[in-house]
């Protein structure tokens, strides 16, 4: 697995990243320090629930947050070398669509409706490579192939309403494939398809990175895409990261109890239980993260000293870290199967 | 004989008026969002009858010159057909200078309805600019430019315009049209605002920026698309308000000036003896009514088919 520090250098460097909200209810810090790397061709996962920076940590690296949001001076995003955040517009928008894109959740709404699936794949190459009306058509129909969409200089004619959510997505992802960009921004791209679909669209997925050499994050509520696809998870709660480590020893030892607490919530087959475990809570509001650890109020564990000192990141394996005291005071966590057995009860 | 000359050019209207629904009965079968939408508004059998009327109006309006069986100016016999009711050889009858009221009721068609449309044309135009801008930078700008229009808003128009005609007194129909459009754009820039802070937080836009576009690439492919449906509704419902003002300053006498003929103009000839000549008022306010209704049940038809929520079956 790829350590910091050693070997080929990130394609990019997140750090420090601070995303905040001005808003009226008070100064939301939706994202709040997060550092990470992604190495060339690697695929991260990015795992939360929702409300706890995902996607604010996706649209910073892009730099697409809108008023009254702010990314604050001090964060780095180093990407092929460059931190973008010092970037003038005009050499970001070279950037966006062109060596990091971007896909969305919902295909339906991330389309326009008024123009053919064809237009709107050709004006990404009309914009960044300046090809011909005709040149720029001919990349999409061969864009639409590649996504796997039988017919596709016919699908190519049609309006994002006539076609089903999975061959649009398909749509979505040759749109942001045009350029052949380094970097692959994907979030929750399966999560407003079913099953099957979200299937095909993940081994899609893996296919073109292997195609095009790029790297992917992949932003996902759904721990099982995550071990399907990445090698690194970075398990964020209210705009931190709370634990980073391989996929392979995520699973196999979750150190922070929010991990261990998404991991139980998975339902697995076979197993001889009715109810599936739940974390207790939901995420708190990001105007008022709670002082100390940031999940002690829904942390099952959680003692005097969290509810006061705000934990660092604790390297706890080979490249894995945790934020949580626990790696210090190891003793105060209970038996996993506990948790379990509670149904995850507070 | 100008009997037969008027049923010809009601046949021939007619006739214009049958090849266009059948061009654009094919357009609604087109598909696409706009096709899908057109075939909804040509199952509107009300709004329907309001276009074919609408068309036949414009026929007659493009083609007067050919349609009028005199001309609109000019005093047939000041001492034998001055104030003529209707008769077969003027079936609207004649004003009080003998001129031919069904010929001036055709040709006023045309001013009226020019008049209207390029008003329209361009308070829509500028309202639809402003409002986009204002709704895209949102933030500061926009709330000054709503102050703008708030204050815009609150002073009634027609008080604007009789205060601009009784400074300016008479005024060529270019200036007439430049004063009516600049007078209209302020509500359509409130509609098109309210719908561009509606759609730039769409997934759709965050999509097309994560893409690389620029503002000026949003704005017109991805927002001023959404935003057609309410302009396109605002603007015909628009037509039918200044038709009715048109017609009311020239009534006054400060609009369309004397000899031209439009609609208000020849009411306001017959005003002197509205009960004795009851055909100076009644045929070119019927015109009035029935056009402006049309406009409005066009307009209504309009709302109902562009329905962005029904524009895009899932």
């Amino acid at each position: 697995m790829t350590t910091p520090g050693t070997g080929p250098r990130p394609l990019l460097t997140v750090r420090d990243l601070r995303t905040y909200f001005r808003t009226d209810a008070g100064v939301a810090r939706a994202v709040d320090g997060v550092s990470f790397e992604v190495m060339p061709r690697e695929t991260i996962g990015i795992v939360g629930e929702s409300g706890c920076g995902k996607s604010v940590t996706s649209l910073s690296i892009m730099r697409l947050i809108r008023p009254p949001g702010t990314i604050e001076p001090g964060s780095v995003v180093e990407f092929e070398g460059r931190n973008v955040l010092e970037l003038p517009e005009g050499e970001m928008r070279q950037i966006r669509g062109n060596r990091i894109a971007m896909i969305f959740q919902e295909p339906m709404t991330s389309l326009n409706p008024v123009f053919t699936v064809g237009e709107q794949i050709a004006e990404v190459a009309r914009v960044h490579a300046h090809a011909t009306r005709r040149d720029a058509r001919d990349r999409a129909v061969e864009m639409l192939q590649l996504t796997g969409i039988p017919a596709p200089a016919q699908r190519a004619r049609e309006y994002p309403h006539q076609l089903s959510g999975g061959m649009r997505q398909r749509v979505m992802i040759a749109m942001a494939l045009v350029m052949n960009p380094t970097l692959l921004i994907a979030d929750e791209p399966t999560t407003a398809l079913d099953v099957t679909i979200q299937a095909q669209i993940l081994e899609l997925l893996q296919q073109l990175q292997e195609r095009f050499a790029m790297s992917i994050i992949l932003i996902t509520h759904d721990l099982g895409v995550i071990a399907e696809m990445a090698q690194r998870v970075l398990v964020m709660y209210a705009g931190e990261i709370v634990e980073q480590a391989s996929v392979s020893e995520l699973f196999a030892r979750p150190h922070h109890p929010y991990t261990e607490g998404l991991l139980a919530a998975m339902p697995t087959l076979g197993a001889a239980r009715s109810r599936l475990a739940v974390i207790p809570g939901t995420v708190p509001a990001p105007t008022r993260w709670p002082a100390g650890c940031r999940f002690h109020d829904r942390c099952r564990y959680a003692w005097d000293r969290p509810e006061r000192e705000h934990p660092p990141l604790y390297e706890v394996g080979a490249a894995h870290w945790s934020r949580c005291f626990l790696a210090e005071e190891p003793a105060r966590r209970h038996p996993l199967t506990d948790l379990k057995a509670a149904g995850g009860g507070a | 004989m100008t009997v037969v000359l008027w049923l010809v050019a009601i046949a021939l209207a007619a006739a214009v008026a049958a090849a266009v629904g059948r061009v654009w009965a094919r357009l609604g079968a087109g598909g696409g969002p706009w096709g899908t939408a057109l075939s909804r508004l040509q199952r509107n059998a009300g709004g329907m009858v309001a276009l074919r009327f609408l068309i036949f109006v414009a026929s007659v309006a493009i083609f007067a010159r050919w349609l009028a069986p005199f001309d609109p100016n000019v005093q047939l016999d000041i001492i034998a057909l001055a104030s003529r009711p209707p008769s077969l050889a003027h079936p609207f009858g004649t004003d009080i200078y003998s001129r031919d009221v069904l010929s001036r009721l055709v040709h006023g068609a045309r001013i009226s309805l020019a008049v209207a449309l390029l008003a329209v044309l361009l308070s829509i135009t500028v309202g639809t600019a402003y409002g986009a801008i204002a709704g895209y930078l949102g933030g500061r700008v926009d709330a000054v430019m709503m102050r703008v229009i708030d204050a815009m808003l609150s002073i009634p128009r027609i008080l604007v315009l009789l205060a601009i005609f009784a400074l300016w007194g008479r005024v060529s129909l270019g200036a007439l049209v430049l004063i009516l459009g600049l007078t209209g754009w302020f509500s359509t820039s409130r509609l098109v605002r309210a719908q561009v802070l509606q759609l730039k937080t769409e997934e759709m836009v965050v999509a097309a920026r994560a893409l690389g576009a620029r503002h000026r690439r949003i704005l017109w492919r991805h927002i001023l698309p959404g935003v057609t449906s309410t302009v396109v509704v605002a603007a015909t419902l628009g037509i039918g308000n200044v038709i009715i003002l048109e017609a009311g300053l020239s009534f006054l006498g400060v609009g369309v000036q004397a000899p031209t003929a439009s609609w208000g103009n020849i009411i306001a000839d017959g005003s002197s003896n509205v009960a004795g000549m009851w055909w100076m008022s009644l045929f070119p306010g019927l015109a009035i009514v029935l056009t402006v209704m049309a406009f409005n049940i066009i307009g209504d038809a309009l709302r109902d088919a562009l329905d962005p929520r029904e524009i895009q079956p899932a």
